[in-house]
């Protein structure tokens, strides 16, 4: 459930605090004794503490200038003031007064829930998260400056030769095929080819949408070799036939997604029987398949560097992953990927560098090089000091390799690359043009930033606007956003979501990725197309198909609106106007993602509703209840199930917002279908609930709650919050406590144009003092 | 195969940091030691030298332990009392696939291969060897009895091999369809071996550095954020000790220092072929593999062995006929060379005393030196060179023997019966024969 899932999270970084909470909540006298403790522990610290610690903690200058933060538990730290404190004289603070001064610090400022509490959320000290570490590697050591996909052809360039080597004098076809998908039995390929013999080469790029491990196989009985991303190092050497046996090989990759990779594929038929050749992948967390059309392009793409160390998952506990926690296998994984980076850019140092072997110059130029490489990777020039640390110092008396390998590594295990948004003063146009980048790459400003950067424009408001607008074309944005919606609408559920065979047979591997697809086409579609508006995300009444969508959930529409020969990747937006959908609310694999097995879950719908669609808040339950099938009649239905599961006054405190709210999704089944009857009892999806103003508004269904997240203002700004915290890894407040509110302004202003909100989130973010 | 997930203790080891929790220090006196003189470590090392020799500079002309030796083999003078010369081992394996072909895959599996595509200069095409080669199933042996265990089983090194995978390249064999390419960079077998000590050495450089920004970072930041560059300069000064301590880490023999930035390309063969051989003994002397492959290019190499005063490839050479004395001096010298750094391996192995156990290296290993053809101009399959040094078999050595066309399984099997492994039959059963070659115990 989801919301256990969070209090696990919460749990595991503040494990000590669940026995105050418990404390607090039973017992009402404890509870007030409490309080006073408190009060008597506030009179005492300021007495005799704050004159050296500083009223909050916060320490005064040459008293005691480190901050009192920590996580002693409240027996420890009255325990150290027992005995130590106040400093001069130990004996004026003791027993009770020194566990009162504990508990006035704990419940103030100590912890960092306590200062959570009662500060305002400040721009917490960042390190790059792990989309922007890889991200900048990457960018950084295959000097990527912007990025665009290939714009060539859907599919790969094929040339086919009449002979079984690929002499150019053989050449008889060259032509795009959409797939490499062959069978050729004894025949050959074209009339024009002997099938004795004869061979092809296939070149282009892949697209890799994910970051993660892709699994490429080629399946034939003849020889194939497979080189992608490395034109030196080949991925899969197939290249001996056994007995024409057809053979499946498959090699792994890791890949940064986001991007274009070249690939190629050479085939040769000698003596064999039958030619065949597939060529397929296993993206992450997806089925295998002929690689399709749509990720295939004509062209080539510049060979990339992907650094393939997986670093450990960033802190989420604010409910968002970003760079605020250090730990120790965060630092090896970064100085793991370091060592790498350096060695691989020491081995292309002359081509890098443009120099040679035996060159004069040589070490001159691959110091101007590291220079380059620093300079880019910390987004401002170099001072002095920089360069004779991170340049000459490594140099000296080295290899012209070894200095390489000590200059990258020095420079990518800096504290000025790993923390991008370091600044002594108030920012200059570097700092903004790292703010922007970041908050809409994950990566470094590229030359034009730097140049608006170097001349000061970007320390004008309107010019800010204007790059971050212009940055918004890069494929980089498109890819962070992608990141956005799985955060948003709680796809990685969606992946790992199994659901009982012998009830939905044909809810395969398959249809799951191709309803993520219709899913993202949707998305991007409003995101990037012409009509930018908050409100069709969750409004529309269209929802882009394929054939095995249309079969599996009976979009009859589909198959009057197109061909039947278009294969499984051939999507079409239609139309399903007068049926009880609603854009990504009754997205079918939402819907399926937050349902179990074999039933709904109108609890995981609601929470989801609740927080990530309407923007509210909820708290952790307080006790832990497991919804156990097997423990209700039969014959009840999921909604009377769960309106006796949380009946209690405890559960009510939460579920009197989250349970109307899914039961409002209950005409769709565990899989998304629509569905009227449950066991043969009519479903109740009416449900009154209870809006944040006190109004209660009642849903007649799954429009009605859309209708509802569209409109209301507290959602609008769920949104933003979200957004914004997707972009720039802060949260709003830190950047004044009127942010949310200007920004959502100026959203109902642009008509919920959500093209502009993040380029206001951006702007407001970068400009920021 | 994996080249991407690299966990913490992939990391660890790469770093070279954790190494203490490693199996592969087990070969310190105090372990091995409580083993008893019986149970001695046996290793077998295959070197492998392509394109045939020159029969009549080769083989001793007398049979038996009093013979000498010719030209090509004359630099074992000083190994002659642990050497054993074995003429008339042919292979006999037939099917598809040219003689060089055959000659290097059937070489040490002794089965055909499957048909294929891979068309050589005569013959039909073929594809890989159809069974698993005699290294690779001494090194499944060993590896299956704990007593026997090492962290690698086998290594294989190659020489200017050369990136192409296909029958002429590959000796070994995991199994049928499954060659196993040798390494042919030193570098990167240093890296197999002893993970990134380099990098250790580059990184120990750079952490004071790191430190010292760290610090000067704190400068910038308000008091609530230096927590966090505290905590982060905290595991900074952690792998510094950890590095620190790691180098301690005890090897019964010390880790070779490698001449840096040798390319690997023809020219270089010289010194790649030293740096690799000083890995190997490295190797077996800190117990991390008992079996070992060393092959000089391939088959149908075509080294120019311009150290040597020849200009022309060692393959193109091999195809001239007897009567172009010029080719067939200048083969003699190349096969002259080849028989030097098995001298040169010998020598390496007598120096390195035996860890934990009597005598040297060279006494409980045995090299076995062959090639895929017999003779290069008639690509005969008959009378392989076969010569064996060390005392890592049972055999009785010093001894010059002459057979009567047996096959080459028959040999395989009888190397495995050395290491303590009976075969009934190896490769091909028909090919077998009698089994166990008789005289060589």
């Amino acid at each position: 459930m989801s919301f256990v899932s969070r209090r696990r999270i919460v749990r595991s970084s503040l494990d000590w605090l669940l026995p105050c909470c418990v404390l607090f909540l039973v017992d009402v006298s404890i509870a007030d004794d409490e309080q006073s403790r408190i009060a008597h522990g506030a009179k005492l610290y300021a007495a005799q503490c704050a004159s050296c610690h500083g009223k909050l903690g916060e320490g005064v200058a040459s008293k005691y200038e480190e901050p009192l933060y920590g996580d002693l538990s409240l027996a420890d730290l009255a325990n150290v003031i027992h005995k130590t404190m106040p400093d001069e004289e130990p004996q004026a603070c003791v027993d009770d007064d020194a566990e009162a001064v504990a508990r006035f610090m704990i419940d103030t400022f100590y912890t960092a829930e306590a200062r959570a509490k009662n500060q305002p959320p400040r721009i917490a000290l960042s390190r790059l998260t792990i989309e922007q570490f890889n991200n900048t590697v990457t960018d950084l050591v295959s000097n990527v400056d912007r990025v665009a996909l290939p714009k060539g052809e859907r599919g790969l360039k094929g040339q086919y030769f009449n002979d079984r080597r690929t002499k150019s004098d053989k050449r008889v076809i060259e032509r795009v095929d959409p797939k490499i998908d062959y069978e050729f039995g004894e025949g050959s390929p074209d009339e024009k080819i002997k099938p004795e013999e004869f061979s092809m080469i296939w070149t282009g790029s892949v697209i890799a949408e994910e970051t993660g491990v892709y699994e490429f196989t080629v399946i034939t009985g003849n020889g194939i070799k497979l080189y992608v991303n490395d034109d030196r190092r080949m991925l899969i050497d197939g290249w001996v036939s056994s007995g024409g046996q057809s053979r499946e090989l498959t090699e792994s990759l890791f890949l940064l997604g986001g991007r274009s990779y070249r690939i190629k594929l050479e085939f040769f038929k000698h003596r064999d029987k039958t030619a065949s050749v597939q060529l397929l992948w296993k993206p992450p967390r997806r089925p295998r398949e002929v690689i399709p059309a749509r990720h295939l392009r004509a062209d080539y793409s510049q060979e990339l560097y992907v650094s393939t160390t997986v670093l450990p998952p960033d802190d989420a506990s604010f409910g968002f992953p970003r760079g605020t926690a250090v730990s120790k296998s965060w630092d090896e994984a970064t100085t793991y990927a370091a060592l790498d980076a350096a060695a691989y850019v020491a081995d292309r140092i002359d081509r890098l560098a443009g120099t040679k072997g035996e060159a004069k110059d040589r070490r001159e130029k691959a110091m101007k090089y590291c220079e380059a490489f620093a300079t880019r990777a910390f987004a401002h020039p170099l001072s002095d000091a920089e360069r004779d640390r991170l340049i000459v110092a490594s140099f000296k008396d080295v290899e012209v390799e070894e200095g390489v390998k000590r200059s990258v590594l020095l420079t990518l295990k800096s504290p000025f690359f790993l923390y991008p948004h370091l600044s002594a003063d108030a920012p200059d146009g570097y700092d903004v043009a790292s703010r922007i980048s970041f908050s809409l790459w994950d990566s470094l400003p590229d030359r034009r930033l730097i140049a608006n950067a170097k001349s000061g424009q970007l320390l004008k408001p309107d010019t800010v606007r204007r790059e971050v607008q212009a940055c918004l074309d890069d494929t980089r944005t498109r890819t962070k956003l992608r990141g956005f919606f799985r955060q948003w609408l709680a796809l990685d559920r969606a992946e790992e979501m199994s659901k009982d065979t012998e009830l939905y047979p044909h809810f395969s591997p398959e249809l799951v990725s191709d309803l993520r697809l219709s899913l993202d086409l949707f998305l991007e579609d409003v995101f990037w197309g012409d009509t930018p508006d908050y409100r069709r995300l969750l409004l529309s009444d269209t929802m882009y198909v394929n054939h095995r969508i249309a079969d599996f959930y009976q979009f009859d529409d589909f198959k009057a609106e197109t061909d039947a020969d278009k294969g499984d990747h051939d999507f079409v937006s239609i139309s399903l106007k007068g049926q009880p959908r609603a854009g990504v609310i009754t997205h079918p694999l939402v819907l399926a993602a937050l349902a179990y097995h074999k039933e709904t879950s109108p609890i995981h719908r609601g929470v989801f509703v609740t927080r990530n669609l309407l923007g509210r808040v909820l708290n952790p339950p307080p006790i832990a209840t497991v919804f156990e099938d097997a423990k209700f009649d039969p014959h009840l239905t999921m909604r009377e199930k769960v309106s006796e599961l949380t009946k209690s006054s405890q559960c009510q405190g939460c579920h009197h917002i989250i349970n109307p709210l899914g039961f409002s999704l209950e005409n769709f089944d565990a899989v998304g279908q629509f569905r009227l009857r449950e066991k043969e009892r009519k479903i109740e999806a009416v449900a009154d609930y209870k809006s944040v103003s006190g109004k209660v508004i009642r849903l007649e269904g799954a429009r009605d709650l859309a209708l509802h997240a569209a409109e209301s203002e507290i959602a609008q700004k769920g949104f933003i919050r979200q957004l914004f915290e997707h972009l720039i890894k802060q949260p709003p407040a830190a950047y004044g406590a009127t942010t949310l509110n200007t920004l959502h302004d100026r959203f109902v202003k642009n008509n919920f144009n959500v093209r502009e909100l993040m380029v206001d989130i951006v702007t407001v973010a970068s400009i920021q003092p | 195969m994996s080249h991407y997930l690299l966990g913490r203790r992939e990391l660890l080891r790469k770093l070279g940091v954790s190494a203490a929790a490693l199996p592969f220090v087990s070969n310190l006196p105090s372990i091995a030691g409580a083993a008893s003189a019986s149970q001695r470590k046996q290793r077998l090392v295959v070197m492998f030298s392509p394109n045939g020799t020159i029969p009549d500079e080769f083989w001793p002309d007398e049979e038996g332990s009093d013979f000498s030796l010719k030209r090509i083999l004359a630099p074992l003078q000083p190994y002659k009392d642990r050497l054993l010369t074995l003429h008339g081992i042919c292979n006999k394996v037939r099917g598809d696939g040219d003689s060089h072909m055959r000659g290097m895959s059937c070489l040490l599996t002794g089965t055909h291969l499957f048909p294929g595509n891979i068309q050589g200069g005569s013959h039909t095409p073929a594809g890989w060897a159809s069974g698993i080669s005699i290294d690779q199933e001494l090194k499944n042996f060993l590896q299956s009895n704990p007593q026997t265990q090492t962290r690698f089983g086998e290594l294989l090194f190659g020489v200017n091999v050369g990136q192409r995978a296909d029958p002429w390249t590959r000796l070994s064999y995991a199994g049928p369809n499954k060659p196993v390419a040798p390494i042919e960079d030193p570098y990167l077998m240093f890296e197999k071996m002893y993970g990134r000590i380099e990098d250790q050495e580059t990184l120990k450089s750079v952490l004071d550095d790191v430190q010292e920004d760290l610090r000067r970072v704190r400068q910038l930041v308000s008091s609530e954020d230096r927590r966090l560059l505290d905590e982060h300069e905290s595991f900074v000064r952690e792998m510094e000790k950890e590095l620190q301590s790691g180098q301690q880490q005890a090897y019964t023999v010390p880790i070779p220092e490698l001449e840096a930035g040798v390319a690997n390309e023809n020219d270089n063969a010289p010194k790649l072929a030293r740096m690799q051989m000083d890995l190997l003994v490295n190797g077996l002397a800190n117990d991390m593999n008992r079996v070992a492959v060393l092959q000089y290019t391939k088959s149908v190499g075509g080294a120019r062995m311009n150290w040597l005063g020849i200009d022309e490839g060692h393959h193109a050479l091999s195809h001239e006929p007897d009567d172009n004395k010029d080719a067939k001096e200048k083969l003699v010298k190349i096969n002259t060379w080849f028989c030097e750094q098995l001298v040169y391996l010998a020598k390496r192995l007598e120096e390195t005393p035996e860890p934990g156990g009597q005598g040297s290296l060279l006494d409980n290993t045995t090299i076995v030196w062959t090639n895929e053809l017999g003779k290069g101009n008639s690509h005969t399959l008959n009378n392989i060179p076969f010569v064996l040094l060390g005392g890592g078999l049972n055999f009785k050595m010093g001894r010059s023997l002459k057979y009567n066309a047996q096959n080459h399984n028959r040999l395989l099997m009888s190397i495995a019966a050395g290491m303590g492994h009976e075969l009934k039959t190896f490769g091909d059963p028909n090919l077998c024969g009698d089994g166990l070659l008789t005289d060589l115990g």
